[in-house]
């Protein structure tokens, strides 16, 4: 049953994510955005991660990509405003766009997971938000708080560059 | 080291707070007292080997070395900050913290001892510079660099944990000294394509941040549009960094792998290099020229990162420390510059030299360190670098670089010639430039330790 | 999992999902009604006895209303924006618990769709996708004034939505948990959270109306700045699935807010009625009428918020939309986290109620404010005669 879902689940992830990129309509790429991330969630609560599900929905589902929307909206792009690339540029991204994939393939195909596949070592429970937490808070706790510092620049930055100072132009 | 982390991120929210003081005149040397609070509390682990936080930090000798440049160099770049904040509303205290957190992202980078940190880092350094870079709002250019840094960076970003996840897959772990255990014991019985992989776009992902060619497109548009006096915070500490940062996850995690990527760096560092210098002899900008140089610097750095070995961690900091204090100088003299003669072009230099022999001497010094002159630290810099290079046996690295630098001379002596020889149009009173005691300040012991460098390496070398 | 389980789980769920649309049905009847009596009038009394046929004949108009898609809309947008807006509204009751178990053949089944040990997550999650719904129609619909009210509406949520999620955080630092379950079951008996949080309470509520669209934070829909909002160009069931929406939620949230800070189904001799009803009736009969009798309690909570809400609707006036912007992000959010380090200093000191000085402090500055403010204008009506 399990597999069942997680091939389904691939495949409409796969599907999505490539819809993003083939659609003209830059609404419809976040929409189909939006359903990638679905399933990605889907694949974490298969994972047994359901925070990281739950989460990924509230931060990215909910607010990012409605902020994508608001700003593909007021920009008001239209298919026939969109630039078109020439015939050598199609050509160089297909053939190393082609030759990226074909080495991640070709390296993935071989990949040895013995250090995180060990059954012996498997704990089923080790994205449940309770876990998570404690790893957080003991091994990783220094990272987590320097997270915040690197928050805060961000923060400061965007108040700085929104704010409106004297004399400056309004567009 | 730890400490010093801890501290400057404090500092950075009280310097936000001191934005609600009235009076501006405190803000610079509260700022400054801030950085050598952190200098002195980073001093302290001085030959101490310590490890912070379940082995997310550690410092040593080199490390802590780095971090004093970093932090030295933030203190002579704030001094400079008198031209850009012409008017009362400008949030000078948030521009001040942001540096101070770039700062501690700076930190983070050369002390990291878990591929977390370093990407925390190497983010918070990014982001502080990309808000940097688009400072200047009244300017379109600004805009075009912030724009074009943050989405190239974001895509650099994006490279570079993806290698960390193909590493982690890899190994099963973040730590540096894990990964280098996985490459020691577990590697021998055959090649892991997965590691390689997450190594290369790795790679890929510090080496644009660095401006290293085929990654170095952004990298005169974003010099060029940035406000000057961030683009020099720019082409120091994040270089300086950024070099510790790759220099330590090759030489910890990743020597035992040397013969699978020498050879991609040693090729980029070909590739940097000639992109870099000969791209520079075209640019009729001065500022511009800086940014080509500074590519071609990352290229002379990356020598002393393939050719590792014991010597090439002190060639490092040396050759940074050289390029840093000259960097600093040239874009001081920049900064005066276009903002008395409204210009960044090498004819905007022409006749400094008659009115204002000091600015013309100590950018005469810093062209000569850049060029690797004798007598000037970047002399011994590249020196060190030529001989690790020698050491390992990469002769047509260093016949590449040799004939490099000597078209660097040609283009950095460029603007040394429209001091001296050539003289301005216009009467000479106008043109002299008066130079503010603060700059005066910076030039003065920016030009005396390039100097001292160049005369004396060995202060500075028998350390390491 | 049994037959006789699984039947009454299922059961259990149908009844949740027909309950909450029946609710939501006649909340129209009952915001009309009350409207009528805040306004002193009789209200619709045509259809049926008190007019309660009135939300079928309402529903029977929409539907044969004309389903009119115009020219120039994205045609798929158009007819997905609605259906989201009642399919984010309808998902979020699965995981309420609405009372406590039932006992068939031994077995315990619990009321309630589903219990995840997220569960105030999924509630979030599912909230935070209304606004697509919204703002998908609003963009489809090729109308500026629809994109407008569209952007508004999301702006607005987002805004309150981030308030919201650190007003719960307090209740989840004294639950430990995140299951809607386990928060129900420590308030037991008279234990609500109401008494330990009243500062988070208020923040959620009122961010609970801001999510909602109500009154006072009713700003996407606007005649006189922006016709109807993100809905100006939707006719028929469309419309009325956008109408309907709103009272879905209204009644989530009234649910959301019961189980989080009024005890959900317990209340106070709830032990003693459990005891008497399985002295009297025997374990299997009495023990799911008590259960029954929690779940009757928790629906009259939920009344009287859906009352709460209609109320506030008929009786404040709206915010402008930089006082629900100042409100929201100056106001709510610090507010929320001083909540939070306030609720975290409390439990390590051992007490879970110094949440109480946060208003006492509210309570102080705003006397203070008031008393200065009297003084001030005093001494401006006295300078201005002299």
């Amino acid at each position: 049953m399990a597999d069942k879902i997680f091939y389904f689940l691939t495949f409409l992830s796969l599907i999505s994510a490539m819809l993003v990129i083939f659609s003209r309509n830059p609404v419809h790429s976040v929409l189909y955005l939006i359903l990638t991330f679905f399933c990605l969630s889907g694949h974490y609560i298969l994972l047994n991660a359901q925070f990281l599900a739950a989460v990924n929905i509230i931060v990215y589902a909910g607010a990012i990509m409605v902020l994508f929307l608001f700003v593909i909206m007021f920009l008001n792009l239209r298919e026939d405003t969109e630039p078109r690339k020439g015939m050598a540029a199609k050509l160089a991204a297909v053939v190393s766009g082609g030759l990226l994939l074909l080495i991640m393939v070709a390296a993935l195909r071989t990949a040895d997971m013995s250090t995180l596949n060990n059954p012996a070592s498997f704990d089923s429970q080790i994205g449940l938000v309770e876990n998570l937490g404690r790893v957080l808070f003991t091994d990783f706790l220094l990272p987590f708080e320097l997270a915040s510092v690197l928050f805060l620049v961000a923060m400061v930055g965007a108040v700085m560059l929104g704010k409106r100072e004297a004399g400056e132009r309004n567009f | 080291m730890f400490y010093s982390v801890v501290l400057l991120s404090i500092f950075g929210i009280l310097n936000l707070f001191l934005g609600f003081l009235k009076s501006r005149a405190w803000l610079l040397p509260v700022t400054l007292l801030f950085l050598a609070t952190a200098l002195v509390v980073t001093l302290t682990d001085w030959n101490k080997s310590l490890f912070f936080w379940n082995y997310m930090m550690s410092t040593d000798n080199v490390s802590v070395a780095f971090a004093t440049i970093i932090i030295v160099s933030a203190m002579l770049i704030l001094p400079l900050s008198r031209f850009y904040f012409p008017n009362a509303a400008a949030p000078v205290p948030e521009y001040y913290a942001i540096l101070l957190f770039s700062v501690v992202g700076a930190i983070l980078m050369v002390t990291y001892e878990n591929i977390i940190m370093l990407f925390l880092g190497l983010e918070t350094l990014s982001i502080a510079m990309y808000i940097l870079a688009g400072s200047d709002k009244r300017n379109p250019r600004s805009h075009e660099a912030a724009l074009k840094y943050f989405l190239m960076g974001a895509f650099a970003t994006g490279i570079l944990l993806f290698g960390v996840a193909m590493l982690y897959g890899a190994t099963g772990t973040f730590n540096l000294s894990g990964l280098a255990q996985y490459v020691r014991t577990t590697l021998v019985n055959g090649a892991s394509p997965m590691l390689y992989l997450g190594l290369t776009l790795v790679l890929i992902g510090i080496l644009f941040k660095l401006s290293v060619a085929p990654f170095h497109f952004w990298t005169p548009d974003v010099y060029d549009g940035t406000p000057t006096l961030f683009t020099a915070f720019m082409a120091t500490v994040v270089k300086t960094a950024g070099f510790a940062a790759l220099y330590k996850i090759l030489s910890v995690s990743f020597t035992g792998i040397y013969s699978v990527w020498w050879i991609t760096l040693a090729a980029t560092s070909v590739l940097t290099l000639l992109i870099g210098n000969i791209t520079a002899v075209y640019q009729q900008s001065f500022k511009r020229m800086l940014a080509y140089s500074s590519i071609s610097h990352a290229g002379y750095l990356l020598i002393a990162v393939t050719a590792m070995g014991q010597t090439s961690q002190s060639s490092i900091l040396f050759y940074s420390l050289a390029y840093t204090l000259a960097t600093i100088t040239s874009f001081a003299v920049l900064i005066l510059v276009n903002e008395n003669r409204a210009g960044e072009s090498f004819s905007a230099f022409n006749g400094l030299a008659r009115h204002n022999p000091f600015l013309a001497f100590a950018l005469t010094v810093a062209m000569c360190s850049l060029a690797g002159i004798p007598l000037t630290g970047g002399f011994f810099g590249k020196f060190y670098i030529f001989i690790n290079a020698l050491e390992k046996g990469l002769l047509f690295l260093l016949v590449v670089a040799v004939l490099m630098s000597a078209v660097g001379i040609y283009y950095y002596f460029r603007v040394v010639i429209a001091m001296y020889m050539r003289g301005s149009d216009d009467n000479a009173v106008a043109d002299r430039i008066i130079v503010p005691k603060s700059y005066a300040a910076v030039l003065a012991i920016t030009t005396f330790l390039t100097i001292l460098l160049g005369v004396a390496p060995d202060l500075l070398v028998r350390y390491f | 999992m049994e037959l006789s389980v699984f039947i009454v789980k299922s059961i259990i769920i149908l009844a949740v999902f027909g309950v909450s649309l029946l609710i939501a049905t006649y909340s129209t009847w009952a915001e009309r009604k009350i409207a009528a009596f805040l306004q002193d009038r009789p209200g619709p009394n045509r259809a049926g006895i008190f007019g309660l046929l009135q939300p079928i004949a309402d529903a029977g108009k929409m539907f044969f209303k004309e389903d009119f898609i115009p020219r120039q809309a994205n045609k798929w947008l158009f007819i997905a924006g609605p259906s989201l807006a009642m399919l984010t509204a309808c998902m979020t009751s699965a995981v309420v618990p609405f009372g406590d178990t039932v006992l068939v053949n031994g077995a315990e089944v619990t009321v309630q769709g589903i219990d995840i040990n997220i569960g105030i997550l999924y509630v979030f999650g599912v909230v935070s996708l209304g606004v697509y719904g919204v703002m998908i129609g609003g963009w489809a619909s090729n109308n500026k004034f629809s994109l407008l009210g569209a952007i508004r509406a999301a702006s607005q949520n987002i805004s309150y939505e981030l308030a919201m999620g650190l007003s719960i955080i307090a209740i989840l630092m004294m639950s430990g948990s995140l299951s809607l379950r386990t928060i129900v079951e420590q308030q037991h008996g008279m234990n609500w959270n109401i008494f330990f949080q009243p500062v988070g309470f208020i923040i959620f509520l009122t961010c609970a109306f801001a999510e909602c669209n109500r009154t006072p934070f009713d700003l996407p829909e606007c005649e006189t700045e922006l016709i109807g909002g993100y809905h100006t160009e939707y006719s028929s069931m469309k419309l009325g699935f956008y109408l309907f929406a709103e009272y879905i939620n209204m009644f989530v949230s009234s649910a959301v807010i019961a189980v989080l800070y009024f005890g959900g189904y317990n209340y106070p001799g709830m032990d003693w009625v459990r005891e008497s009803l399985i002295g009297g009736l025997g374990l299997n009969w009495g023990h799911n009428l008590a259960t029954l009798v929690g779940t009757m309690v928790f629906f009259g909570k939920i009344f009287f918020f859906i009352f709460f809400f209609m109320w506030v609707r008929w009786t404040l006036p709206r915010f402008r939309y930089d006082q629900l912007m100042n409100l929201g992000w100056k106001g709510l959010i610090p507010l929320a986290i001083l909540n939070v380090v306030l609720t975290g200093a409390g439990l390590l000191a051992g007490t879970r109620l110094l949440s109480w000085v946060l208003i006492l402090g509210v309570v102080l500055v705003a006397t203070i404010q008031a008393g200065t403010a009297r003084k001030r204008t005093v001494a401006a009506g006295r300078l201005s005669k002299v």
